[in-house]
Parts: C-alpha cells; structure tokens; sequence
C-alpha cells in the first residue's frame, strides 16, 4: 500500500542549529498517527514542513507520492490542517469564513460547505461572529476548513489543546470515524500521552527533533503483551501469599492493591484462585502500562528537555 | 484567472467586513462636507457676476490697487487676483460662479487623505494575516504564494482607486447641493507655466488627482512592503505616515546636496514641474523623477515579493 504520507530523512536546521534530524516515517490511509513528544521537541515544525509552511532543509516529504518541496500545488491538494490553534477571521462568520477558504480551491459547492458544517456540528452557530465562539466551536471550525476540499490527509496540531474532556472525546470520535469510514490518514500531534493513545493506531515519540520510536497502541486483542492488574482485595497479605503460591508470578502491594504483570489470558484463573481462598474482591484494574512505561523512559520525567 | 478573482473577491470580503474599513469612507464624506460647509458660510470669494460683469470687474480691480497701494506688508497678494481679472477682461471672457467643479478641484489636496487610508490598508493587509494566525490557512491551499501576495497588493489599489473615486464624488454631490454647478465639464481659468490660460476643469481635476496618485500608490507600496518583510502593521503603518509627512522636510535638510534629488520624496511630488512651479532641487526633470520613481517602485514590490514567497512562517 502507497503511504498517504512519507518522510525520508528530513531535516531542518535554522541558523547552525539542527532542530530536526533525520526524521523518517510513513502514515498510511486509514490510520490515525500519533505524534507525540515533549513542548518544543519540534512536532510543530516538522507538521510546518509537511504543508510547505516551511522549507525542508534536507531530505524531503512525499504526499501520496507527490514531493512537497518540488510540487507544492498537487502535493498540498491532498492536505487538510489545523497548524497550532484553529485561527480564523473573528469578524466574519463561520460561514463566510468556510466560504472563504472554500473559494480558495475550485470545485467546492456550498452543499460540500453544509455537509461539513454537519459533520463538525456547528449548524447552530455557523451564522455567528467567530470572534465570539467558544475554544471547542473553534476548534470544530478549523476541523471543518480542513475537511472542505476531502483531503486525504488530515493534519491536527494538538487539537484537543484547551478544551474540556467532553470536547475531547467529541474529536476523539469524529477523528475516529474519519479514519474509518473515509479512509482519511489523520496526524494528531500532541504533548500528552493519555490524550492521544485513546484515538491512535500508531504512535511516533519524537524528542529533539529526532524520532525516538514508532509504536503501535496496542488494543484488547493484542494477547501477547504483558498488563499491569490491579487487584483491591482483603486481606492483602493473604492474596499475595496465595498468588505466589498458585502461579509462577510474583506479586507486590501499591496502594493497598494487589499488583501483577501478567498475561490476559491469566487473569480468570488468578480471580478464580483468589475466590477459591475466599478472599473479598472489590475491583480489577488493567492497564497496558508499557507505552507510558516507554513514554517516559524515553523523554524523561521532565518534559521540558 | 477564475481562481484569481476568487482571491481578489476574498481579499475584497475581508476588508468591506469590518468596520474600521467603512470608518474611512466616513471620515473622507465627513470632512470633504465640513469644508464644503467652510467654504460656504465663511468665504466671501463667492460672488457672482450679473450681465455688467465687465464694469464689476473693473470695479473691484480699481479697489484692489488701492488695497495694494495702501498695504505694504502684504499689498502684492492683490497683484495674483489684478492680473486674473485683466486676464478676464482682455479675452473677453465672463467669469464663472464657484461651483461643484472647482470646489473638487480645491479639494484635490484631500487626495492625502486617501493616501493615509491607504496606507493604513496596505500596511496590515499581509502582516494582519500573521496577526490574526490565518496565514497558515491562507498559504496551505494549493495556490502559489507569489499569487496571494499579488492579489492582495492588487487589492490595495483596487481600494485606493474605489476611494479616490469616492472622494470625488462626494466632492460633486455636496459641491452641487452647496453651490450648484455650471454644466457638465466648464472651463476655467488658473495660471499655467506660461501666465493665465483657459482649460476644461474636468481636465485639470483629472491631472490633479492623477498627479496625487502617483504619490499614493508609491507610499502605499513602501507600506506594504514594510508589513511584508517585517509582518507587523504598526511599524509599517507608523514609519508609512512618517515618510510621507516627513519627506519634504528630509529633501529639503538635504537639498544641498546633488545626491539628494535621488531621495524617493524628492520625487514623489510631480506637481513640482506643473504650472509655474520650480522643482526641489535644480536640473531635475519630469523624466528623470518617473525614473526614479520607477526604480524604487519595483524595489519595493521585489523586496515584498523575495520576503513572502522565500521565507518560512514560523511560530509566534
């Protein structure tokens, strides 16, 4: 399959200094890829030069095969972004601003215009000044400016900066559906982790201007990885005894819980053990820590390298 | 082409949307009327002349040396009115009553006004797209950048040309309603380089305005190249207005100098080789300061140009 989106060694340097160093990945259609690294890692430069915002010193981009640097025009056709904070005229309207953008590129009619205003769910509102729009009806706005001309590429610069958790998970499910049901790659960058893993495929680290790993999220199927489980259980003494006793795992206590890494498929079996004992459970918390585990091993506790 | 009245409707849109842009055309009808108001209530050069207007004319000639005879300090400001009045007499020709033409033509000097909207206009035209963050949507749709910065640069003169035509007009229409007006294109008299002569009014508004207009476009294209290449509208707009004041005080401080008729300001002003007037600095030609006038215009639209379609739009 042909990615949506590839980078080959690109670089930047402004000045002597190098703040983007050999970056090299695909996105392909479909996905939804995480782009994740601390403030000032260079996930904002690196989302300028994928739209020709700004040059690439070396190495190049390539839209659905198309190089950024040498056909701009065509390459670009395919994109649609949010750089930064969703920006738009705040002394228009959200309509006339979607006009606006949508007169830019030949071929979008106003019913493409109201499908997407649909889509974002700003019918409401889309008569109003967009000054006076909230942070979450700006940031649909932008989405919608994005989506105009079908792009199949989506790129969101920390999209879900400054908005509520039901906002969030608003653009988590649209970002999703967007991925799914019209097979647009979407790059959502964004500095923290529990935000982005939810929404993503794949997740690109990126610290210093260079790519530190490229990791897929692993989700409920995925059998093989070891999980983090919790286990709030009375007396805790006892179950750690009993735990260690029945399977070759070993067992700690964190906050009063019972803590174990071990396979999913175990998980029956050791509540099975521990009801056999007939200790009282109160709760089982899963969490696939290996991506914060790596997250952090990787940019460090301090985020602001 | 379609795609590029597309851009100029935008850019058109994004203008008339705000108030501050209406706000021009207000205060231009609003001080074009309040002269008019002057002119009428307190001006006594507004008499009209009657069938005897020949023994009228005398008449007041006769008092005017008088004037002049009596007056020493400013006794020769008589002299340019005496000679106007024989020139009437000697061509037979019967002075016309102040009308919308002429009080137009006064009001050519309004042009200034319009060129400060303009600047006003060309110098936050690209650096408002920086400060409001658009410009990263503008420039990430499949449209070269020297085309937005082009569409843009047209759109100021589109502006400036709608206003001048604005001031114009409104000069007519109170004019006409203040003190009525002599047909569609009368002629008048005013000194010329060689004494008094006759000309259509129309004509001499025509190349009053057009001469003002020269002056217009090229600051108003040192404005916009200022906001380009520094992307901030106050320093382009500030340093704009303070060229314009302050360049014939510059050429003048230098005028001793031979290099000095290379100044942009030096230049600027083609009414200096109109009528009977003499140029800032000796030896320069009407040829020569288009030339010049030339060369720093296509200075500035390539810096403009070099600037927006070379450089990176980094973050704030």
């Amino acid at each position: 399959m042909q990615p949506a989106m590839q980078l080959k060694n690109v670089n930047k340097s402004i000045g002597k200094k190098k703040i983007i160093k050999d970056l090299s990945f695909e996105i392909y259609p479909g996905e939804v890829f995480g782009f994740l690294g601390p403030n000032g890692a260079g996930k904002t430069t690196t989302i300028r030069m994928m739209v020709g915002l700004m040059k690439i010193s070396a190495g190049d981009i390539l839209i659905n095969g198309v190089s950024v640097s040498k056909n701009y025009k065509q390459a670009v056709r395919q994109v649609g972004a949010i750089v930064e904070n969703p920006e738009m005229y705040p002394f228009m309207s959200g309509w006339k601003n979607l006009k606006h953008f949508a007169r830019m590129i030949p071929g979008i009619t106003d019913e493409r215009i109201k499908e997407v205003i649909a889509l974002v769910g700003l019918e409401k509102a889309i008569h109003e000044k967009v000054g006076k729009y909230s942070l979450g009806m700006r940031q649909r706005i932008g989405v919608a400016q994005a989506l105009l001309h079908n792009p199949s590429i989506l790129i969101l610069d920390e999209p879900t900066n400054g908005l509520d958790p039901a906002g969030i998970r608003e653009i988590r499910q649209y970002i999703r559906k967007l991925a799914e049901e019209e097979n647009v790659a979407v790059i959502v960058s964004s500095h923290l982790l529990s935000e982005i893993e939810l929404m993503c495929d794949r997740i690109g680290i990126i610290k210093n201007g260079e790519l530190v790993t490229v990791e897929k999220v692993a989700d409920e199927s995925n059998e093989d990885q070891d999980l983090q489980v919790l286990i709030e259980v009375s007396p805790i003494d006892t179950a750690v005894k009993v735990i260690e006793d029945a399977f070759n795992i070993s067992a700690s206590i964190e906050e009063n819980k019972l803590a174990i890494k071990t396979k999913k498929e175990i998980i029956p079996q050791i509540i099975q053990e521990l009801v056999k004992h007939q200790l009282e459970i109160y709760e089982v918390v899963t969490n696939n820590a290996s991506l914060e585990d790596k997250f952090f091993e990787m940019i460090g506790e301090n985020t602001i390298a | 082409m379609r795609n590029f009245f597309s851009l100029i409707n935008n850019e058109q849109i994004k203008l008339y949307s705000r108030f501050s842009t209406w706000s021009m055309y207000i205060i231009l009808a609003g001080i074009i009327l309040a002269s008019g108001l002057i002119t009428f209530f307190f001006s006594d050069g507004l008499e009209e002349y009657g069938d005897n207007w020949r023994e009228e004319l005398q008449a007041k000639n006769e008092e005017y040396l008088e004037m002049q005879a009596e007056d020493e300090v400013f006794g020769d400001l008589y002299a340019y009115d005496i000679a106007k009045n024989e020139y009437y007499l000697e061509n037979d020709i019967k002075p016309l009553s102040y009308d919308a033409w002429q009080f137009a033509l006064e009001n050519a000097g309004l042009t200034m006004l319009v060129s400060l909207f303009t600047i006003i206009v060309a110098a936050s035209i690209v650096s408002s797209e920086f400060k409001w963050g658009t410009i990263k949507l503008l420039l990430i749709r499949p449209i070269s950048r020297g085309k937005i910065l082009w569409t843009k640069y047209v759109n100021v003169l589109i502006f400036s040309i709608s206003m001048l035509i604005f001031s114009f007009l409104i000069n007519l229409i109170i004019g006409a309603i203040l003190f009525g007006i002599n047909g569609l294109s009368p002629n008048i008299v005013i000194e010329g380089a060689n004494g008094f002569e006759q000309v259509s009014v129309v004509s001499e508004i025509l190349t009053k305005y057009g001469l003002n207009m020269v002056n217009l476009i090229i600051m108003a294209t040192f404005a916009f190249m200022i906001s380009t290449l520094f992307r901030n509208n106050s320093m382009a707009i500030g340093l704009a207005i303070f060229l314009m004041f302050a360049g014939d005080i510059i050429v003048s401080f230098l005028s001793k100098y031979d290099w000095a008729k290379f100044i942009l300001f030096a230049n600027t002003n083609l009414n200096q080789y109109m009528g009977n007037q003499s140029p800032v600095i000796d030896g320069m030609t009407l040829g020569f300061s288009i030339t010049v006038l030339v060369v720093y215009y296509i200075i500035f639209l390539l810096v403009s140009w070099l600037s927006f379609t070379r450089r990176d739009v980094a973050g704030h």
